[in-house]
């Protein structure tokens, strides 16, 4: 179906290379290099304003509906310079994103899910039919959802609703995930919920995930990198970063003395 | 399969847009461009100063601006007296009156009434204006005449009718800035001691005090443009307000009684009236402007501009303020305002309930047998040399102004306020000037918009007026109203819903169209539900653009014909049609309510579907 050639030219891993980025004169990330490989999950923590949740929009291009964001560097998705002649529609159909808080459209649940897909000019119902039930199997919310799916999906709970998230970013097969805090809203068992499905999807899908939760990121990240100020401070896999980490400042941050 | 193609249609997209944000542009400056142009020379001409001060209002139709003297005289400053009579009085009546109501609603009104009595209200806001100077006609200068040396026309039948419609203005914005205190200050004082009464006057409206005002500023700019009614009460001759009961002129009934049939510098100084009345509402608005910039509910935290006067230390220190202050809590000691305030609002509430039910019953009792006794006054064919009126060819033409203007105004105006909301960078200039210019708009008196329509668009359109210089008229006087709500609704929908959509790879049209527009449907709705109860209420701006005599069905929208609140106001003036009238009024009273209805169940249904509610 939509795997064309043309869209098939995303890989699953993003290297970046001296990422600046300002918000008018304020210098938001400062010469940032990240290779972030594919098919794993890769946190982002550090102190609220340390630029980690700038540095995700980066990689589907959302900074562009920010007024006054400059951005300088190489961005590359798999071998594709991101910031160069691409169709960004096309290029945030390959790298998804779910956000803090659930943003479901004020439609039903099937009508979400389905809301990817007919953008990129699905309108076959028996289509979209099977990639619903693909994604809400993905996401782990098929029993739950089969027998509402005509239901609007404001009224599910904020758990169902970000998990529904979810399945609409699945629905579009992005080949990378982002993740913008997304249980920082959610009740423990919501948040237990999601973090399996990451655990699940990585076998298909490179997730980064912004986290404030230190303990999240131990639990289900491959890599581990911490900002602060802008700077990306060290990087590297979970185990190392969280047991041994070789800069006193993330050291402090994660002993809990700063942030 | 997506790329080249996309691109195209969010190109044009934006093209088509930008057109329409362009449009608006034009026929904002044409107004002003228009006022200006055709005031200057009749203030050069007078002078500026005579024209506004000179206390003559004698013109001669045959003055031209070539005469090296001018034979008649155009001083206009016994209307502007008028007019701040009329506003003054009105705004004592209609904004005490409206703010104990608001305060009864909120708090001494019981549950089960409180909703059916705040949208009863609402609806006053909805009656059209000749429909009040009906009423004025009708009912209460019969009753003023027994008191007065005349007919009961004057400044008193004036301020009252004019306080009745600013009533509904100050009841909902004082509402809405009392349901805003926050409750822990009545519960606090409650804590204290106090009674709800207590609690209510000593804590909540002193809150609430300067949104209060903001709404009593709103009421002001409303009395200042307001032309039918006035007309109707005031009885128009060119005189100081002396007494209660003496005929008198104001700014905008001088526009309306002279304009069909002004010489040369004589439309000049109507125009230039207007003018004059332009900047009274543009002061008004811009004192509100200043207030409500952060809403309502910054003043109820201190920020506002009434707020920092009241709360200024300079002023709470001056001796005099200090002395007349502890008077006044010594006086109101005495007196137990808060018992005081609790009875007011009472009799307020009941008040207002009262009057609303007088005007509509009054109309409905009088109206409604006319109506079935004279069936031949709703579906009789008009013919010439007929005694028999029919209103069947207003009710058409009104038909035909509302399709024809909805149909130009709501996408025009729509389209704008994508424009703006959606595709324009909030600090733009450019954007900055139009959304300026559009509140501008928004405070032109109607009267205004009739002599540019009269001026410009029946001149160009053969001549006579016509339904389709009517419409092209009322469409530019929408054009404010639909892109400010319509920009209103864009705003409330939160942007988490568009970068959601961004976010799957949807493009700009695409997010407005699916995910934007139909979260925005409510409120664009009911704008334009209110905006044809404002086509079908407004009759200023059509006497001389739509046409003031009522004839045979239009065939088409080159024919000339009065809408049915034109038709009103032609029936109520002349005497001999009074059942008639009323029974026109019925109608016109029974469409705007039902519109006004319609426009509430509407909202509320899409807000539930969208809401998630099965």
């Amino acid at each position: 179906m939509a795997n064309t050639k043309e869209i098939s030219r995303y890989g699953q891993s993003i290297s970046v290379k001296n990422a600046n980025l300002w918000y008018g004169d304020f210098h938001a990330l400062k010469d940032v290099s990240v290779e972030i490989p594919e098919k794993q999950v890769t946190a982002f923590i550090g102190p609220s304003g340390c630029g980690k949740s700038t540095f995700l929009k980066c990689f589907n291009r959302m900074n562009d509906l920010v007024e006054n964001c400059k951005i300088e560097g190489t961005f590359l998705v798999g071998d594709t310079d991101i910031y160069g002649k691409i169709d960004v529609n096309e290029l945030r159909k390959n790298v998804g994103m779910v956000f803090q808080k659930p943003n479901p459209f004020p439609m039903s649940v099937y009508d979400n899910i389905a809301y990817g897909p007919r953008t990129f000019g699905i309108r076959k119902r028996a289509e979209l039919d099977r990639i619903v039930e693909k994604s809400l199997r993905q996401a782990a919310m098929w029993d739950e959802l089969k027998d509402r799916l005509n239901k609007s999906a404001l009224g599910l709970s904020g758990g169902q609703q970000q998990r529904l998230c979810i399945a609409r970013s699945l629905a579009a097969e992005p080949k990378i995930l982002l993740m913008d805090e997304p249980t920082s809203a959610l009740d423990p068992i919501s948040t237990g919920k999601i973090e399996e499905l990451i655990d699940e999807l990585k076998q298909d899908v490179t997730i980064v995930i912004v986290t404030h939760n230190m303990q999240q990121a131990t639990r289900i990240a491959d890599k581990t990198a911490f900002f602060l100020l802008g700077e990306l401070i060290e990087y590297g896999n979970t185990d190392d970063i969280f047991t041994s980490p070789k800069d006193e400042r993330t050291e402090r941050y994660i002993t809990g003395r700063f942030g | 399969m997506i790329g080249s193609k996309t691109k195209k249609t969010e190109k044009i997209g934006k093209i088509v847009f930008m057109a329409a944000a362009i449009i608006c542009v034009i026929a904002v400056a044409a107004i002003f461009i228009f006022m200006l142009v055709k005031s200057f020379p009749a203030f050069a001409k007078i002078g500026f100063f005579d024209f506004v001060f000179g206390d003559n209002w004698s013109p001669d139709r045959l003055d031209t601006y070539q005469d090296a003297m001018l034979s008649g005289s155009y001083g206009i400053f016994k209307m502007i007296v008028g007019t701040l009579a009329a506003t003054l009085g009105s705004i004592i009546f209609g904004g005490i009156l409206g703010y104990f109501t608001a305060v009864f609603i909120v708090f001494y009104c019981p549950k089960r009434l409180k909703k059916v009595f705040s949208s009863t209200v609402n609806l006053l806001a909805g009656i059209p204006s000749v429909v009040y100077g009906f009423f004025g006609i009708v009912f209460l200068l019969p009753l003023l005449s027994n008191l007065a040396p005349n007919n009961g026309s004057g400044l008193l039948a004036t301020c009252l009718i004019l306080g009745i419609m600013i009533m509904p203005t100050v009841v909902s914005l004082s509402k809405t800035s009392l349901e805003a205190v926050p409750s822990c200050y009545y519960e606090g004082s409650l804590a204290l001691g106090s009674t709800h009464s207590q609690a209510v006057f000593g804590t909540v409206i002193r809150a609430a005090r300067s949104g209060i005002t903001a709404s009593l500023v709103l009421g002001i700019g409303r009395a200042l443009g307001e032309t039918m009614a006035v007309v109707m009460v005031a009885g128009n001759s060119v005189a100081y307000p002396k007494s209660l009961f003496n005929s008198f002129r104001v700014l905008t009934a001088n526009i309306v009684m002279e304009m069909s049939y002004a010489g040369e510098v004589q439309l000049g100084s109507l125009v230039a009236t207007g003018v004059v009345l332009l900047v009274f509402v543009l002061i008004v608005n811009l004192i509100f402007g200043l207030i409500s910039k952060k809403a309502i509910a910054s003043e109820v935290s201190g920020k506002g501009l009434f707020a920092k006067i009241y709360n200024s230390e300079r002023l709470a220190n001056n001796k005099v303020l200090v002395k007349i202050k502890d008077a006044i809590s010594v006086f109101k000691s005495k007196i137990k305002t808060a018992s005081l305030g609790a009875g007011a609002s009472v009799v307020a509430g009941v008040l207002s309930g009262a009057i609303l039910l007088l005007v509509i019953g009054f109309v409905l009792v009088k109206g409604v047998p006319s109506l079935i006794s004279n069936p031949h006054l709703l579906f009789g064919k008009y013919e010439f040399d007929s005694e028999q009126i029919t209103i069947l060819p207003a009710i058409v033409t009104t038909l035909m102004v509302v399709a024809l203007s909805l149909l130009i105004a709501v996408p025009v105006g729509v389209c704008t306020a994508i424009f703006l909301n959606e595709y324009s960078k909030k600090n733009n200039v450019f954007v900055k000037i139009i959304r300026g210019a559009i509140d501008l708009l928004n405070g032109v008196p109607s009267i205004v918009y009739g002599l540019f329509g009269m001026i410009t668009f029946v001149a160009l359109i053969g001549g006579t007026s016509s339904v389709l210089s009517g419409s092209l008229t009322i469409s530019i006087m929408l054009l404010p109203t639909i892109v400010r709500s319509t920009e209103e609704s864009l705003k409330s929908v939160q942007d988490s819903l568009r970068e959601g959509s961004f976010a799957l790879g949807a493009g700009k049209l695409r997010t407005i169209f699916k995910i934007v527009l139909p979260s925005a449907l409510p409120g664009i709705t009911s704008a334009i539900i209110l905006a044809m109860g404002r086509v079908i209420s407004e009759s200023a701006p059509f006497i001389y653009t739509a046409g003031s005599v009522i004839s045979a069905i239009p065939q088409g929208y080159l024919d000339s014909n009065a809408t049915l609140a034109v038709a009103l106001y032609r029936l109520s003036g002349e005497g001999w049609y009074i059942n008639e009238a009323y029974g026109t009024a019925v109608v016109l009273v029974v469409i705007v309510i039902g519109l006004n209805l319609l426009a509430e169940v509407i909202a509320g249904r899409i807000n539930k579907k969208l809401q998630g509610e099965k």
